[in-house]
Protein backbone atom coordinates (compact mmCIF):
# COMPACT_ATOMS: atom_id res chain seq x y z
CA UNK A 1 0.00 0.00 0.00
CA UNK A 2 1.27 3.51 -0.67
CA UNK A 3 3.32 4.94 2.20
CA UNK A 4 1.41 8.22 1.87
CA UNK A 5 -1.22 9.74 -0.40
CA UNK A 6 0.53 11.83 -3.04
CA UNK A 7 -2.27 13.00 -5.36
CA UNK A 8 -0.26 15.99 -6.60
CA UNK A 9 2.59 13.78 -7.78
CA UNK A 10 0.06 11.38 -9.28
CA UNK A 11 -1.54 14.23 -11.27
CA UNK A 12 1.91 15.38 -12.47
CA UNK A 13 2.76 11.84 -13.56
CA UNK A 14 -0.63 11.51 -15.30
CA UNK A 15 -0.02 14.76 -17.24
CA UNK A 16 3.45 13.59 -18.38
CA UNK A 17 2.07 10.20 -19.41
CA UNK A 18 -0.86 11.90 -21.18
CA UNK A 19 1.51 14.05 -23.24
CA UNK A 20 3.62 10.96 -24.07
CA UNK A 21 0.50 9.04 -25.12
CA UNK A 22 -0.63 11.86 -27.46
CA UNK A 23 2.85 12.15 -29.02
CA UNK A 24 3.12 8.37 -29.28
CA UNK A 25 -0.34 8.10 -30.88
CA UNK A 26 0.55 10.74 -33.47
CA UNK A 27 3.81 9.03 -34.40
CA UNK A 28 2.03 5.66 -34.54
CA UNK A 29 -0.32 7.02 -37.21
CA UNK A 30 2.72 7.78 -39.37
CA UNK A 31 4.06 4.23 -39.16
CA UNK A 32 3.69 2.35 -42.43
CA UNK A 33 3.05 -1.39 -42.15
CA UNK A 34 2.69 -3.94 -44.92
CA UNK A 35 -0.33 -5.69 -43.37
CA UNK A 36 -2.64 -3.51 -41.26
CA UNK A 37 -4.99 -6.10 -39.76
CA UNK A 38 -3.76 -8.73 -37.33
CA UNK A 39 -4.14 -12.34 -38.33
CA UNK A 40 -6.94 -14.40 -36.73
CA UNK A 41 -5.50 -16.11 -33.66
CA UNK A 42 -2.50 -13.85 -33.89
CA UNK A 43 -1.16 -11.59 -31.14
CA UNK A 44 -3.40 -8.89 -29.63
CA UNK A 45 -0.80 -6.21 -30.30
CA UNK A 46 -1.09 -5.66 -34.03
CA UNK A 47 1.73 -5.09 -36.52
CA UNK A 48 1.33 -1.30 -36.37
CA UNK A 49 1.87 -1.15 -32.60
CA UNK A 50 4.81 -3.52 -32.79
CA UNK A 51 6.40 -1.59 -35.67
CA UNK A 52 5.87 1.71 -33.83
CA UNK A 53 7.48 0.43 -30.64
CA UNK A 54 10.47 -0.98 -32.53
CA UNK A 55 10.83 2.40 -34.21
CA UNK A 56 10.53 4.24 -30.89
CA UNK A 57 13.28 2.22 -29.22
CA UNK A 58 15.32 2.06 -32.45
CA UNK A 59 17.72 4.83 -31.33
CA UNK A 60 18.40 2.92 -28.08
CA UNK A 61 19.18 -0.22 -30.09
CA UNK A 62 21.46 1.83 -32.38
CA UNK A 63 23.33 3.19 -29.35
CA UNK A 64 23.73 -0.28 -27.82
CA UNK A 65 25.10 -1.64 -31.10
CA UNK A 66 27.46 1.34 -31.43
CA UNK A 67 28.74 0.86 -27.88
CA UNK A 68 29.33 -2.85 -28.55
CA UNK A 69 27.02 -4.05 -25.78
CA UNK A 70 26.73 -7.84 -25.89
CA UNK A 71 23.14 -9.13 -26.15
CA UNK A 72 23.77 -11.53 -23.24
CA UNK A 73 24.35 -8.49 -21.01
CA UNK A 74 20.88 -7.23 -21.98
CA UNK A 75 19.36 -10.64 -21.24
CA UNK A 76 20.89 -10.64 -17.74
CA UNK A 77 19.87 -7.01 -17.26
CA UNK A 78 16.31 -8.07 -18.10
CA UNK A 79 16.46 -10.65 -15.32
CA UNK A 80 17.82 -8.05 -12.89
CA UNK A 81 15.10 -5.52 -13.77
CA UNK A 82 12.42 -8.23 -13.45
CA UNK A 83 13.70 -9.11 -9.97
CA UNK A 84 13.54 -5.41 -9.09
CA UNK A 85 9.98 -5.29 -10.45
CA UNK A 86 9.06 -8.25 -8.25
CA UNK A 87 10.68 -6.55 -5.24
CA UNK A 88 8.80 -3.32 -6.01
CA UNK A 89 5.50 -5.23 -6.18
CA UNK A 90 6.29 -6.98 -2.89
CA UNK A 91 7.07 -3.60 -1.28
CA UNK A 92 3.81 -2.09 -2.56
CA UNK A 93 5.51 0.30 -5.00
CA UNK A 94 3.04 -0.58 -7.75
CA UNK A 95 3.60 2.39 -10.08
CA UNK A 96 7.37 1.80 -9.99
CA UNK A 97 6.88 -1.95 -10.54
CA UNK A 98 4.74 -1.26 -13.63
CA UNK A 99 7.44 0.78 -15.31
CA UNK A 100 10.10 -1.77 -14.33
CA UNK A 101 7.98 -4.47 -16.00
CA UNK A 102 7.83 -2.34 -19.16
CA UNK A 103 11.60 -1.74 -18.95
CA UNK A 104 12.19 -5.51 -18.64
CA UNK A 105 9.95 -6.10 -21.68
CA UNK A 106 11.90 -3.51 -23.63
CA UNK A 107 15.21 -5.19 -22.73
CA UNK A 108 13.67 -8.47 -23.92
CA UNK A 109 12.99 -6.88 -27.31
CA UNK A 110 16.40 -5.18 -27.43
CA UNK A 111 18.52 -8.28 -26.74
CA UNK A 112 17.16 -10.08 -29.80
CA UNK A 113 17.52 -6.99 -32.02
CA UNK A 114 21.10 -6.33 -30.91
CA UNK A 115 22.00 -10.03 -31.34
CA UNK A 116 20.72 -10.03 -34.92
CA UNK A 117 22.43 -6.76 -35.85
CA UNK A 118 25.80 -7.64 -34.35
CA UNK A 119 25.80 -11.17 -35.74
CA UNK A 120 25.88 -12.54 -32.19
CA UNK A 121 22.63 -14.50 -32.59
CA UNK A 122 23.28 -18.15 -31.74
CA UNK A 123 21.46 -21.27 -30.52
CA UNK A 124 23.28 -20.86 -27.21
CA UNK A 125 21.96 -17.30 -26.87
CA UNK A 126 18.44 -18.36 -27.84
CA UNK A 127 18.44 -21.08 -25.16
CA UNK A 128 19.80 -18.78 -22.43
CA UNK A 129 17.32 -16.08 -23.45
CA UNK A 130 14.35 -18.48 -23.21
CA UNK A 131 15.42 -19.80 -19.81
CA UNK A 132 16.16 -16.35 -18.39
CA UNK A 133 12.76 -15.14 -19.65
CA UNK A 134 11.00 -17.81 -17.57
CA UNK A 135 12.96 -16.94 -14.43
CA UNK A 136 12.33 -13.24 -15.05
CA UNK A 137 8.58 -13.80 -15.38
CA UNK A 138 8.53 -15.96 -12.28
CA UNK A 139 10.42 -13.32 -10.25
CA UNK A 140 7.85 -10.70 -11.18
CA UNK A 141 4.90 -12.98 -10.38
CA UNK A 142 6.52 -13.92 -7.05
CA UNK A 143 6.58 -10.27 -6.01
CA UNK A 144 3.04 -9.80 -7.28
CA UNK A 145 1.94 -12.78 -5.21
CA UNK A 146 3.60 -11.28 -2.13
CA UNK A 147 1.70 -8.03 -2.74
CA UNK A 148 -1.66 -9.87 -2.96
CA UNK A 149 -0.79 -12.45 -0.26
CA UNK A 150 -3.87 -11.63 1.83
CA UNK A 151 -6.31 -11.35 -1.07
CA UNK A 152 -8.27 -13.67 -3.36
CA UNK A 153 -6.23 -12.11 -6.20
CA UNK A 154 -3.35 -14.39 -5.12
CA UNK A 155 -5.20 -17.26 -6.84
CA UNK A 156 -5.41 -15.21 -10.04
CA UNK A 157 -1.66 -14.46 -9.77
CA UNK A 158 -0.96 -18.21 -9.53
CA UNK A 159 -3.16 -18.93 -12.58
CA UNK A 160 -1.56 -16.06 -14.53
CA UNK A 161 1.93 -17.33 -13.66
CA UNK A 162 1.12 -20.91 -14.61
CA UNK A 163 -0.73 -19.80 -17.77
CA UNK A 164 2.23 -17.67 -18.86
CA UNK A 165 4.64 -20.55 -18.37
CA UNK A 166 2.27 -22.91 -20.23
CA UNK A 167 2.08 -20.54 -23.21
CA UNK A 168 5.85 -20.80 -23.58
CA UNK A 169 6.01 -24.50 -22.72
CA UNK A 170 3.36 -25.40 -25.31
CA UNK A 171 5.32 -23.60 -27.99
CA UNK A 172 8.62 -25.19 -26.93
CA UNK A 173 7.08 -28.69 -26.88
CA UNK A 174 5.36 -28.19 -30.23
CA UNK A 175 8.55 -26.89 -31.82
CA UNK A 176 10.39 -29.86 -30.29
CA UNK A 177 7.99 -32.06 -32.27
CA UNK A 178 8.86 -30.22 -35.45
CA UNK A 179 5.93 -27.81 -35.63
CA UNK A 180 6.11 -24.07 -36.14
CA UNK A 181 4.14 -22.11 -33.56
CA UNK A 182 3.52 -18.39 -34.04
CA UNK A 183 -0.14 -18.43 -32.95
CA UNK A 184 -1.33 -17.05 -29.64
CA UNK A 185 -3.29 -13.96 -28.64
CA UNK A 186 -1.28 -13.18 -25.51
CA UNK A 187 2.41 -13.72 -26.06
CA UNK A 188 5.21 -12.19 -24.02
CA UNK A 189 4.86 -8.58 -25.29
CA UNK A 190 1.13 -8.64 -24.53
CA UNK A 191 1.84 -9.99 -21.04
CA UNK A 192 4.31 -7.17 -20.38
CA UNK A 193 1.77 -4.61 -21.60
CA UNK A 194 -1.17 -5.95 -19.56
CA UNK A 195 0.85 -6.24 -16.34
CA UNK A 196 2.99 -3.12 -16.82
CA UNK A 197 0.16 -0.81 -17.88
CA UNK A 198 -2.20 -2.31 -15.32
CA UNK A 199 0.34 -1.70 -12.56
CA UNK A 200 1.28 1.91 -13.30
CA UNK A 201 -2.35 2.83 -13.94
CA UNK A 202 -3.30 1.18 -10.66
CA UNK A 203 -0.57 3.14 -8.88
CA UNK A 204 -1.95 6.41 -10.24
CA UNK A 205 -5.55 5.51 -9.40
CA UNK A 206 -4.51 4.40 -5.90
CA UNK A 207 -2.95 7.79 -5.13
CA UNK A 208 -5.80 9.77 -6.68
CA UNK A 209 -8.53 7.68 -5.00
CA UNK A 210 -6.57 7.80 -1.75
CA UNK A 211 -7.13 11.56 -1.64
CA UNK A 212 -10.86 11.18 -2.32
CA UNK A 213 -11.75 8.08 -0.27
CA UNK A 214 -9.03 8.11 2.33
CA UNK A 215 -8.04 4.53 1.49
CA UNK A 216 -5.95 3.32 -1.43
CA UNK A 217 -7.31 0.74 -3.86
CA UNK A 218 -5.54 -1.50 -6.32
CA UNK A 219 -8.64 -2.74 -8.11
CA UNK A 220 -7.09 -1.85 -11.48
CA UNK A 221 -4.08 -4.09 -10.84
CA UNK A 222 -6.38 -6.87 -9.61
CA UNK A 223 -8.43 -6.57 -12.83
CA UNK A 224 -5.23 -6.66 -14.92
CA UNK A 225 -4.06 -9.82 -13.13
CA UNK A 226 -7.44 -11.53 -13.64
CA UNK A 227 -7.38 -10.52 -17.32
CA UNK A 228 -3.83 -11.86 -17.65
CA UNK A 229 -4.83 -15.13 -15.98
CA UNK A 230 -7.78 -15.60 -18.35
CA UNK A 231 -5.95 -14.61 -21.51
CA UNK A 232 -2.78 -16.58 -20.73
CA UNK A 233 -4.81 -19.71 -20.05
CA UNK A 234 -6.81 -19.14 -23.22
CA UNK A 235 -3.62 -18.69 -25.25
CA UNK A 236 -2.07 -21.87 -23.87
CA UNK A 237 -5.24 -23.82 -24.79
CA UNK A 238 -5.35 -22.09 -28.19
CA UNK A 239 -1.77 -23.18 -28.90
CA UNK A 240 -2.34 -26.72 -27.63
CA UNK A 241 -5.42 -27.13 -29.86
CA UNK A 242 -3.51 -25.75 -32.83
CA UNK A 243 -0.58 -28.10 -32.21
CA UNK A 244 -2.84 -31.16 -31.81
CA UNK A 245 -4.72 -30.27 -35.01
CA UNK A 246 -1.45 -29.92 -36.89
CA UNK A 247 -0.10 -33.21 -35.54
CA UNK A 248 -3.35 -35.01 -36.46
CA UNK A 249 -3.19 -33.48 -39.91
CA UNK A 250 0.39 -34.58 -40.37
CA UNK A 251 -0.48 -38.10 -39.26
CA UNK A 252 0.71 -39.68 -36.06
CA UNK A 253 3.19 -42.53 -36.11
CA UNK B 1 21.57 11.42 -29.13
CA UNK B 2 17.90 10.56 -29.83
CA UNK B 3 18.26 7.52 -27.53
CA UNK B 4 18.08 10.06 -24.72
CA UNK B 5 14.35 10.59 -25.37
CA UNK B 6 13.06 7.14 -24.39
CA UNK B 7 15.71 6.75 -21.67
CA UNK B 8 14.81 10.12 -20.20
CA UNK B 9 11.12 9.25 -20.20
CA UNK B 10 11.85 5.98 -18.36
CA UNK B 11 13.97 7.84 -15.78
CA UNK B 12 11.14 10.31 -15.20
CA UNK B 13 8.65 7.47 -14.67
CA UNK B 14 11.00 5.66 -12.26
CA UNK B 15 11.46 8.96 -10.43
CA UNK B 16 7.69 9.37 -10.11
CA UNK B 17 7.48 5.77 -8.91
CA UNK B 18 10.03 6.33 -6.15
CA UNK B 19 8.37 9.63 -5.21
CA UNK B 20 4.90 8.05 -5.01
CA UNK B 21 5.54 4.86 -3.08
CA UNK B 22 8.89 4.94 -1.29
CA UNK B 23 10.90 6.93 1.24
CA UNK B 24 13.67 7.44 -1.31
CA UNK B 25 12.66 11.00 -2.05
CA UNK B 26 16.21 12.24 -2.75
CA UNK B 27 16.81 9.54 -5.36
CA UNK B 28 13.39 10.27 -6.83
CA UNK B 29 14.24 13.92 -7.39
CA UNK B 30 17.62 13.00 -8.92
CA UNK B 31 15.90 10.63 -11.38
CA UNK B 32 13.22 13.21 -12.20
CA UNK B 33 15.83 15.90 -12.86
CA UNK B 34 18.10 13.60 -14.90
CA UNK B 35 15.16 12.28 -16.93
CA UNK B 36 13.76 15.75 -17.63
CA UNK B 37 17.22 16.93 -18.71
CA UNK B 38 17.63 13.95 -21.04
CA UNK B 39 14.21 14.51 -22.63
CA UNK B 40 14.96 18.23 -23.05
CA UNK B 41 18.33 17.51 -24.72
CA UNK B 42 16.71 14.95 -27.06
CA UNK B 43 13.93 17.44 -27.97
CA UNK B 44 16.45 20.23 -28.61
CA UNK B 45 18.55 17.90 -30.75
CA UNK B 46 15.48 16.89 -32.77
CA UNK B 47 14.41 20.53 -33.33
CA UNK B 48 17.92 21.40 -34.51
CA UNK B 49 18.14 18.48 -36.95
CA UNK B 50 17.84 19.35 -40.68
CA UNK B 51 14.45 18.52 -42.19
CA UNK B 52 13.97 16.30 -45.22
CA UNK B 53 13.16 17.93 -48.54
CA UNK B 54 10.50 15.32 -49.22
CA UNK B 55 7.00 16.12 -47.98
CA UNK B 56 5.79 13.89 -45.16
CA UNK B 57 2.18 14.52 -46.21
CA UNK B 58 2.38 12.17 -49.19
CA UNK B 59 1.68 13.02 -52.82
CA UNK B 60 4.16 14.39 -55.36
Amino acid sequence: MPAACRPGTAVAAAVVIGVAVVLGWRSMQRVVVAVEAGTPGGPLLGPRVRAWYKQAIGPVEDALVAWGVHPDALTWAQLGVSVLAGAAFAAGAVFLAGWLVIAAGTLDVLDGGVARRTGAASRHGALVDSLVDRYAEFATFLGLGAFFRRSWVLAAVAVACFGSLMVSYTRARAEGLGLTMQEGSVQRPERYVILGFGAWLSGLVAHLACALRGTPTHAVLAAAVVLLALLSTWTAVQRARHAVRKLDGNGRP
Amino acid sequence: MSALGPLGFLLVMLGFGLRLDTDWQGTAWVLLAAGAAAVAIAAAHRLGAPRAFVSTEGGE
